[in-house]
C-alpha cells in the first residue's frame, strides 16, 4: 500500500513549515525549553532527510517521551488539565515528525496539527488570530497533497496554492455549516486556560485595588444601545455591591451572595441595550440599574446586580432591559435593616463622632447626605490616583488628614459615615463611564473605568444611589478618568505606548476606533454566535424555526452549494472540450475587437500573419501565441493551456484596451 | 464477496461499463467512497467538534466546520481528477506460459491534468501515473499468464485519491484486451519425425535442418529467414533483399506429430512448443500435426505463428 512508502521532499517541507506556524500561536503559553525541543528536533529531521543522521532508536525515543512528560510535569505541575495537555500535544506533535517514517505517521502528524490549531483558539481567538490560522491549515493541507503519488506533488508552489484553493472552495459550505449547525450545551465540562490573566472587579475591594485597576487598559465589555446612547454620567454599570466592612476592605456579605431576588417597581422609561462582556472568571454581569436579562442561567439578586450560574469563562453576549428610574425596596431592605448598618465594633472614631454630629444637625437622611456631599465639594478634597499612606484608622486618615484619594476612598468613607450616623448604605462597585465609538455606535468600558459609588435606603423612596466623587472632581464623570488625573499626569502611566494615551492624536484614534469596532464585531457575530444568539438571529431572519427546518435547510443549503461549485468545476455549458480551440477563439474575439476578423477559410498562420502586419506594435506578442498554437495543434508538442493562456495574457496587456468593439464590427 | 454476489455484481457491471476497446471514464462509470485516511480524518473531525462544543469555541466550530467542508469539496475534486479520463486498450504480444502478460493501457485527457491515476489488477499493487491537460500516458500491465489459451485481462480497476487521499474515486473498466498464452517449452527428445510412413534410419535427420551444403539459388527474403544467409552483394548491387537458398541433406522435412508423443496433454504440447521453438530458429521447414488439425510444412515467422497459436488454442473452444 502506498501508506508504506516513504515522505517526499514536498510533504516534509511543508510539514517542517506547517509546524512553525501551528506552534509560533502557542509561543506566550508554552515552557521556553518547548521552543528548545523544537528546534532541535526540527535540525534533526533535516539531517535524517539528508541522509546526515539516522532515525533516534528505542532508547533515544522512550528518552525524549520521559524527559518531555517530566519537563511537562514540572512547568505545569501536572500532566493532566487543558494547559498540560496542550504542552503535551504540541510536545507530541514535535516528536512524532522527529520518528515520522511512513506515510501513516505523516498523517498523524498532520491530525495532531489540526488539533494543536484548535487548541490555540482557547488561547487567543481574536481576528488576527483567527486569519493567522489559515496559515497553518493551508500549510497542513499541502503536506497531504504532497503525499500523493504524482509528479504534481512535487511542487512546492503548486501543492499549496491547490491546498488554498479547495479552502477558498470550501468556504461558503463552512459559512452555512457555522450559521445553521445547532449550538449544544457542553456535554460535559472543560477545564479552561487558566494562565489567562483575568483582570477586574472581586468581590472584596480595598481603594488600592481600585487603583490597580485604574492602570489598566484592558477591555471590560462593551455595550450597544438601541436608540440614543445615554450621556456617559449616566452610564453607571452595576457589578455588586460590598455591603461589610472590617476597617480595611468593603466585600460582600454571605448573604449578598444569596440567590433571593428584591422587591422594586418599573418606573419612567426603560433602556434597552446589549453588551459583549471579556471574560472575568467572576459569576456577575454588568447592567444598568435596575437590569433585566433575558440570558438562561442569569437572575436578578438581592441586591440588584445580575448573576450567572457559572463564572464568565469566554466573551458572553447579553442582551439588557433598564428601569433607571426604577423604586428598588420601598417598604424594606430584604436583607433586614442591620445588614446595611454593619460597622467594625471599633476604629476610626473621628468619623464616628463627626456621625454623630451630622446626624444631630441634619435628622432628615436626604439633608444629611446632601449637607455630607457639600462637604466633600466644598473642604479642599483631592482626587488622585496616587494617594498618601494612611494608618490604621483609615477613613479617618482620608477624611481628616491626607483628604486625597479617588472614587474607593470617597464611596468607603461615605458609606461608613452614612451607617455610623444610621442611615443603611453600602458601596457599589462597578464601571462608570466608558468611550463611545461613533464608528460603530457603541460604548467600550475598560477597566480604568472602574468604579465605586454608594446607595443608601430611605424608607418610601428605596435605595437612591449618589456618586461622592462626582462632588471632588466632575471631570471623572463627565469626561473619564484621562481627564480627570490630566493634571498629575498618571494616566495609564504604566503602558506608554498605549494607543489609549494618544487619543489627540485624530487619525490614531479613527485608527484604534475603527480597529475596536471591528472586534467588536467580530466578537458579537462570530465569537459570541452560540446557543440562544443564534436561535435568535435566526428567527430574526427567517421567523419561527424548529429542528425539522434547521436539517432541511441544512441539507438544502448544503447540496445547492455544492452544486453550484460543481458547475463551476465542471462548467458543463462549455461544450468545447478543447482546450487549445477554446485559446484560440479567444485569441480570435479580442483580435476581433481591434478589427482584425479571420475569414472564412483563413488558417491560424496566415491570419496571424495579417494580424501582425495591422497591429505592428502588438506583432511580437500575436506571432508567439500563433507560433505556440501551431506547435501544440500541429507539431505534436505537448499540449499546455497554460502556456498559451499565459501568451494570451501578455497579447491582452500589450493591446490598447477597448470597451466597444472597433468600427467594421 | 461470495460467488453468487459476484456474478450478480460482475454482470450488473457488464450492463454499466460495457467492454470496449476505448472507455471514458463519465459520471456512470466512476464510483466515489471514502478511504481510511478519510474515515480517520472524520474521526479527527467529530473529537474537534467535541472540543469545539465543550469549549463554546466559535473558532474550533469554524476549523471543524471548514474542514468538513473541505471533506465535501475533496468529493468533486477527487471526482474531477477521474472524470473525462479516456482510455484506450493498446497492443499486447504472446507470452508462453509462466511468464508475464503485458498489455499496454494508453490514457488521454480531453481537458484537464489528471494526477496520480493508478491502475491495475488487484490485489497485485497498482501502477501510478499522471496525464497531461490534453495529452496522453501510457503504461505497460502485467497479468501472469499462468494457462495456455487467450488470457483476457478482464476489468481493470482505475483509481484517484488526489488531491487529499481522504476518498478514492474509481472505476472497473474492460478494455476487451486479450493476448495469446503458449505453452510452457519444454525440451525433450523428439521421438521421430518425418511423414506418414516414417523411415527408422532417417531420426536425427532433422536436426540438421536446411544446412549450407547444396546451393540451389536466391530467393526473395521473408521475414524469419536467418540475416547470415542474406545475399549482400545481391543487395549492394540494388536487386533488393535476396537469399541465398540451400537445399537440406535430408529429403524431408521434420514432421512434428501430437500423437507420435507419450504422456499427459499438456506435457505433449509442451515438447512441440520447445521443438517448433527450436526448428523455427534453425530455419528448417516442418510441419505440425494435432488431432483433428494440421499445419503444413513450411518456414518462417508466419508458420512459427501459426504452430504456436495451435499449441496455445489446442483442445479450447473456438
Amino acid at each position: 500500500m502506498s501508506q508504506a512508502l516513504g515522505i517526499p521532499r514536498i510533504s516534509l517541507t511543508w510539514l517542517l513549515v506547517a509546524q512553525a506556524l501551528v506552534i509560533v500561536p502557542h509561543l506566550g503559553h508554552l515552557p521556553p525549553w518547548i521552543i528548545g525541543l523544537w528546534l532541535g528536533c526540527a535540525a534533526w529531521r533535516i539531517q535524517i532527510f539528508r541522509m546526515r543522521a539516522g532515525y533516534p532508536n528505542g532508547w533515544v525515543k522512550a528518552g525524549l517521551l520521559l524527559g518531555t512528560a517530566g519537563g511537562v510535569f514540572l512547568s505545569r505541575g501536572s500532566l493532566v488539565g487543558l494547559d498540560a495537555g496542550v504542552v503535551l500535544l504540541i510536545a507530541a506533535f514535535i516528536l512524532k515528525l522527529l520518528e515520522m517514517r511512513s506515510r501513516r505517521d505523516a498523517l498523524v502528524l498532520i491530525f495532531l496539527g489540526f488539533f494543536a490549531v484548535l487548541t490555540a483558539y482557547l488561547f487567543d481567538d481574536g481576528i488576527l488570530a483567527a486569519l493567522f490560522s489559515l496559515l497553518p491549515v493551508t500549510a497542513l493541507l499541502a503536506a497531504l497533497i504532497g503525499l500523493q503519488q504524482s509528479a504534481f506533488a512535487l511542487q512546492p508552489w503548486s501543492t499549496a496554492r491547490l491546498a488554498a484553493g479547495l479552502l477558498a472552495q470550501a468556504l461558503p459550505l463552512m459559512l452555512l455549516l457555522f450559521i445553521l449547525f445547532p449550538r449544544l450545551e457542553p456535554l460535559w465540562s472543560l477545564p479552561l486556560p487558566k494562565d489567562r490573566a483575568v483582570s477586574g472587579l472581586s468581590d472584596s475591594m480595598a481603594p488600592a485595588d481600585i487603583a490597580e485597576l485604574s492602570r489598566s487598559a484592558a477591555l471590560a465589555f462593551r455595550a450597544s444601545f438601541e436608540g440614543q446612547t445615554p450621556p456617559r454620567s449616566e452610564l453607571y454599570w452595576r457589578a455588586l455591591t460590598l455591603d461589610h466592612f472590617d476597617g480595611r476592605r468593603w466585600s460582600q456579605s454571605s448573604f449578598a451572595r444569596g440567590a433571593q431576588s428584591a422587591a422594586w417597581e418599573q418606573r419612567g422609561q426603560p433602556l434597552h441595550y446589549s453588551i459583549v462582556m471579556q471574560p472575568s472568571a467572576q459569576r456577575w454581569l454588568f447592567a444598568l440599574d435596575v437590569g433585566q436579562t433575558t440570558l438562561a442561567q442569569a437572575r436578578q439578586m438581592s441586591d440588584f446586580r445580575l448573576q450567572r450560574a457559572l463564572p464568565v469563562e469566554s466573551a458572553l453576549f447579553y442582551r439588557v432591559t433598564s428601569w433607571p428610574q426604577a423604586l428598588r425596596e420601598p417598604t424594606a431592605i430584604g436583607a433586614g435593616p442591620g445588614s446595611a448598618l454593619q460597622l467594625p465594633s471599633e476604629g476610626d472614631p473621628r468619623s464616628r463622632a463627626w456621625a454623630a454630629e451630622l446626624k444631630r444637625d441634619y435628622p432628615q437622611a436626604e439633608r444629611l447626605v446632601q449637607a455630607l456631599l457639600g462637604h466633600f465639594n466644598r473642604q479642599p478634597y483631592g482626587y488622585t490616583l496616587r494617594p498618601p499612606a494612611v494608618g490604621p484608622n483609615s477613613i479617618d486618615d482620608f477624611l481628616f488628614e491626607t483628604r486625597k484619594g479617588f472614587c474607593a476612598h470617597y464611596a468607603g468613607a461615605m458609606t461608613f459615615v452614612l451607617r455610623a450616623a444610621g442611615i443603611p448604605a453600602r458601596v457599589v462597585a462597578g464601571y462608570q463611564g466608558g468611550e463611545y465609538n461613533p464608528s460603530g455606535d457603541y460604548v467600550q468600558v475598560r477597566q480604568f473605568d472602574a468604579h465605586a459609588w454608594v446607595e443608601y435606603w430611605q424608607a418610601g423612596s428605596g435605595w437612591v444611589s449618589v456618586d461622592p466623587t462626582f462632588q471632588v472632581a466632575p471631570q471623572r464623570i463627565e469626561q473619564g478618568l484621562e481627564a480627570a488625573v490630566a493634571e498629575e499626569q498618571s494616566f495609564l502611566e504604566g503602558s506608554p505606548f498605549s494607543p489609549l494615551r494618544y487619543r489627540q492624536l485624530g487619525w490614531l484614534n479613527q485608527l484604534r476606533l475603527g480597529w475596536d469596532n471591528l472586534n467588536y464585531g467580530w466578537q458579537r457575530w462570530v465569537l459570541g454566535y452560540q446557543g440562544a444568539q443564534q436561535l435568535q438571529l435566526l428567527q430574526r431572519w427567517f421567523g419561527r424555526i424548529d429542528g425539522q427546518w434547521l436539517g432541511l435547510s441544512l441539507v438544502g443549503g448544503g447540496g445547492s452549494l455544492v452544486g453550484l461549485l460543481a458547475l463551476w468545476l465542471f462548467k458543463p455549458w462549455r461544450r468545447e472540450r478543447d482546450a487549445l480551440q477554446r485559446s484560440f477563439n479567444r485569441f480570435e474575439r479580442l483580435l476581433a475587437r481591434h478589427a482584425v476578423r479571420r475569414e472564412v477559410g483563413e488558417g491560424p498562420r496566415a491570419y496571424a500573419e495579417r494580424a501582425a502586419r495591422a497591429l505592428p506594435a502588438q506583432a511580437q506578442a500575436i506571432r508567439t501565441f500563433a507560433a505556440a498554437y501551431e506547435a501544440q495543434r500541429y507539431a505534436g508538442h505537448g499540449a499546455s493551456p497554460a502556456l498559451l493562456r499565459q501568451h494570451l495574457a501578455t497579447l491582452r496587456r500589450a493591446l490598447p484596451w477597448r470597451f466597444t468593439r472597433a468600427a467594421g464590427e | 464477496m461470495s460467488g453468487p454476489l459476484r456474478r450478480r455484481w460482475q454482470r450488473w457491471l457488464a450492463r454499466r461499463i460495457p467492454a470496449a476497446a476505448s472507455v471514458r471514464l463519465d459520471q456512470r462509470r466512476i464510483f466515489i467512497i471514502p478511504t481510511r485516511v478519510g474515515a480517520a480524518f472524520a474521526l479527527a473531525l467529530l473529537l474537534m467538534l467535541l472540543a469545539a462544543i465543550n469549549y463554546q469555541n466559535s473558532l474550533a466550530y469554524g476549523l471543524t466546520f471548514l474542514l468538513g467542508a473541505l471533506f465535501v469539496v475533496a468529493i468533486l475534486h477527487t471526482y474531477r481528477n477521474l472524470a473525462g479520463l479516456v482510455l484506450k486498450a493498446g497492443g499486447a504480444g504472446a507470452v508462453f506460459v509462466g511468464e508475464q502478460g503485458r498489455f499496454r493501457v494508453r490514457l488521454e485527457s480531453s481537458a484537464r491534468a489528471h494526477q496520480a491515476i493508478a491502475l491495475g489488477w488487484p490485489p497485485a499493487a497498482l501502477q501510478s501515473l499522471d496525464v497531461p491537460a490534453l495529452g496522453a500516458s501510457e503504461c505497460e500491465l502485467s497479468l501472469p499468464a499462468l494457462r495456455r489459451g487467450w488470457l483476457r485481462a478482464g476489468r481493470l480497476r482505475v483509481e484517484s485519491r488526489f488531491p487529499l487521499g481522504l476518498l478514492v474515486a474509481w472505476s472497473w473498466v474492460d478494455l476487451d484486451q486479450a493476448l495469446l498464452v503458449y505453452p510452457r517449452p519444454l525440451a525433450g527428445e523428439l521421438p521421430l519425425a518425418g511423414g506418414a510412413d516414417d523411415q527408422p534410419e532417417e531420426q536425427g535427420a532433422c536436426a540438421q535442418g536446411r544446412g549450407a551444403e547444396d546451393f540451389q539459388g536466391l530467393k526473395n527474403y521473408q521475414p524469419g529467414d536467418s540475416k547470415r544467409r542474406l545475399h549482400w552483394k545481391a543487395f549492394s548491387r540494388g536487386q533488393g533483399l535476396l537469399i541465398k537458398d540451400f537445399a537440406a541433406l535430408s529429403g524431408r522435412d521434420p514432421w512434428l506429430d501430437f500423437e507420435a508423443l507419450a504422456g499427459d496433454v499438456e506435457a505433449r504440447l509442451s515438447l512441440l512448443c520447445h521443438w517448433v521453438l527450436q526448428l523455427s530458429e534453425r530455419q528448417q521447414p516442418f510441419a505440425l500435426a494435432l488431432p483433428g488439425q494440421l499445419v503444413p510444412p513450411d518456414t518462417g515467422e508466419r508458420h512459427r505463428e501459426d504452430c504456436l497459436r495451435a499449441l496455445a488454442l489446442f483442445g479450447t473452444p473456438p
